[in-house]
């Protein structure tokens, strides 16, 4: 097992895939990070020297990721609602923002669209 | 918000839609008169905050009073043109 910023991850997952399951980091952000710390792309997480992981534990610490991140996208959606606007209005009622139909297919936005924002 | 949002806009070229506006500043002591305008997609410039709007929202006005924040917004946004739908039990 190898140990990044309080998760663990098993020796065979691909350091990519890895970076990917924190919230905020997509398949950009952490081809970013692969490349500053030259990991090769398909390379796993057992293969990693302890100075790489804690060279990216320092790395993703630094960056805006999981709780902060989330925090970032409910102050942006608790500032429409404060100043009310429409859009700030459909967060708080769980319906879609912009301008879709509403008669079916809205599942997605009844899940996410909040005020305080989980996903 | 993400400043390159606002960016993605709206073409920078372009600017900002303004509308002209009947604006006048109302003197220190004075009562501040509501602007009554229909124009719901000008957008709300900088030298609008402090001022008193009333936005048309296809059938009433609506009071607005702009706030720093509300700055690079549309006045339409800030006036509800839809009624929420309210199940009535009485009949």
């Amino acid at each position: 097992m190898v140990f990044i910023l309080g998760n663990n991850f098993h020796e065979l997952k691909l350091v990519k895939k890895a970076l990917e399951s924190f919230y905020a980091l997509g398949p950009q952000a952490s081809a970013r990070v692969l490349a500053k710390y030259s990991i090769h792309p398909r390379a796993k997480m057992g293969s990693l020297p302890p100075k790489t992981i804690t060279a990216l534990t320092a790395e993703l610490s630094s960056m805006t990721i999981e709780n902060e991140a989330r925090r970032v996208v409910q102050d942006n959606i608790k500032r429409l609602r404060d100043i009310g606007t429409y859009r700030g209005r459909r967060h708080a009622m769980g319906l879609p923002v912009r301008g879709q139909n509403t008669r079916t297919q809205i599942e997605t936005a009844k899940r996410l669209n909040r005020v305080d924002r989980k996903g | 918000m993400q400043a390159t949002r606002c960016l993605l806009k709206r073409s920078v070229w372009k600017g900002p839609h303004i509308v002209p506006l009947p604006i006048v500043r109302p003197e220190a002591g004075k009562k501040i008169v509501p602007i009554r305008t229909q124009a719901r997609s000008a957008t709300i410039l900088p030298n609008f905050v402090g001022l008193k709007f009333q936005v048309h929202n296809g059938k009433v006005y609506h009071d607005v009073t702009i706030t720093e924040e509300m700055v690079g917004h549309k006045l339409g946004e800030f006036s509800a043109t839809r009624k929420p739908f309210i199940w009535d039990k009485r009949k």
